[in-house]
């Protein structure tokens, strides 16, 4: 009886394991769901960045704008006009949020690298983190490095 | 004339059937928060949704209602570690304070329903609750003399559905908002913090990393976290501590009688486990500290918000 009680007190709690995916919607053209495997088969790159400790760590993955770009964001030369006042909203595990905007992201607007991070110097992020995180370089407070990412919602800000 | 008249008319059809509630809220809590556009508040389904939430009938042996686990004198909760339902057994979990839900949207201790409207729901027809069908409801009600009137003066006409009941319950209790504590006098300059509260305050802020998931006036976000509780695996919400000085016990379980015993767990005691936040504190914190700490929570007490007629049990 005391199994099946903690059992089902395992099943009510939010469940741990099966948060191995992204879900890409909103201002998309194409809806994505995306597992490791599929985040590994995009270009990787890696960026140097330091923690919130100051120590410097190599961070690879995949850059969120090649990801954003396949699913159909207004990305690179559709990025103009009212698309200007698209955002990103990135979601987490925890339900933890947070904003950028595309023209932080977008290369053609930037030379820095917004990853969407799945290792960190040669390692799967740990538990906690992983499997997919942010990493941005250009923060200098890292609190946008959103861990364990569960969503990617595109956004029009309202007029 | 004609003129005249079409003025008149477009007058008489553009005029609202109810008048809007205004919610008011200081504005550094800022307004992320989402009112159905089916359900809009408005002051005539306000008061039924304050009828319903002390209403008795809503129960499948009339001796429950949503007040009977969430009592004013207690922000809405019960001071019970579980709460007995109409069928007399316990809940499984402890009553959740109603302060602040306008800024809530996914409910109950671990986030499973999106929204008041489909929250409400629950807690009429579970077994252990109050454990009546919306159909019997809408019935029982409909054959009592005052409601078909307030729906008809919330909703339009006499029908009585448990649409409606959810909706008018969620519009009342978007209206409990609490934002005039001591913490909130101090954030505006009107109140001073004593030192044991101002040192109180550093240790939340700082070394107990309290503020992490507590900060912010609203003394919440809305985030799910494992807080190394023994036996606990998955993640709870992190609630309001808006007077949490009066909704002892403390946990998802109750299983904290009183503050202290709260600050003795963060303070020290986390089960370590792949689990837990990385956000929690692993600092001991001395006894000072939490003593300190304490004084400050004190000041998040409402006691206008557990006082306010508005709020109160209609009938009496």
């Amino acid at each position: 009886m005391k199994n099946i009680l903690t059992i089902t007190f395992i099943i009510a709690c939010i469940d741990l394991s099966a948060q191995s995916t992204i879900t890409v919607s909103g201002e998309v053209t194409k809806q994505l769901k995306l597992t490791q495997q599929d985040i590994g088969k995009y270009p990787q790159v890696e960026v140097k960045a330091k923690d919130r400790e100051g120590k410097e760590h190599t961070f690879k993955g995949t850059a969120l704008a090649t990801v954003l770009d396949s699913a159909g964001v207004t990305l690179g030369k559709n990025l103009r006009g009212e698309n200007l006042a698209k955002y990103v909203v990135i979601t987490a595990a925890d339900n933890y949020q947070v904003v950028y905007s595309l023209a932080e992201i977008d290369p053609e607007f930037t030379s820095n690298t917004v990853l969407l991070c799945t290792h960190v110097d040669g390692n799967p992020l740990p538990k906690g983190e992983g499997p997919f995180r942010i990493v941005n370089p250009a923060d200098k407070r890292p609190a946008r490095w959103i861990r364990e990412i569960v969503s990617i919602r595109i956004g029009f800000a309202k007029p | 004339m004609r003129a005249v008249l079409l003025a008149l008319i477009f007058t008489f059809t553009a005029l609202p059937r109810n008048e809007p509630y205004e919610l008011k809220y200081p504005a550094n809590f800022g307004s992320r928060f989402t009112i159905p556009a089916d359900n809009p508040i408005t002051k005539e389904g306000v008061a039924l949704g304050r009828m319903l939430f002390y209403e008795e009938r809503l129960s499948s042996n009339n001796t429950r209602s949503c007040a009977s686990c969430h009592k004013q004198e207690f922000a809405f909760t019960d001071n019970q570690r579980f709460s007995f339902g109409a069928d007399g057994t316990p809940t499984n979990r402890n009553s959740m304070s109603l302060a602040n839900v306008l800024w809530v949207n996914k409910f109950f201790w671990d986030g499973r329903t999106e929204g008041l409207e489909q929250q409400a729901i629950v807690p009429m027809t579970d077994p252990h609750e109050m454990n009546q069908s919306l159909g019997t409801s809408s019935k029982k009600l409909t054959q009592t003399k005052v409601y078909p009137a307030l729906f008809e003066k919330a909703f339009g006409s006499r029908e009585i559905n448990g649409d409606r009941i959810t909706k008018a319950i969620s519009q009342f209790e978007r209206t409990l908002i609490s934002a005039n504590s001591k913490y909130d006098q101090y954030l505006n300059k009107e109140y001073k913090l004593t030192e044991s509260e101002q040192r109180g305050l550093v240790v939340f802020d700082t070394k107990g990393n309290c503020a992490h998931c507590h900060g912010g006036p609203k003394t919440f976000i809305e985030l799910f976290h494992n807080n190394g509780l023994d036996s606990v695996q998955g993640r709870f919400r992190v609630p309001t501590l808006r007077n949490i000085s009066v909704t002892a016990p403390y946990m998802h379980d109750g299983r904290f009688k009183d503050l202290s015993e709260v600050l003795n767990h963060y303070g020290g005691h986390i089960i370590e486990s792949e689990n837990v936040s990385p956000f929690l504190s692993r600092l001991s914190l001395t006894e000072d500290e939490k003593k300190d700490v304490i004084s400050f929570l004190n000041t998040l007490t409402d006691t206008e918000f557990i006082n306010n007629k508005n709020f109160s049990d209609p009938d009496l």
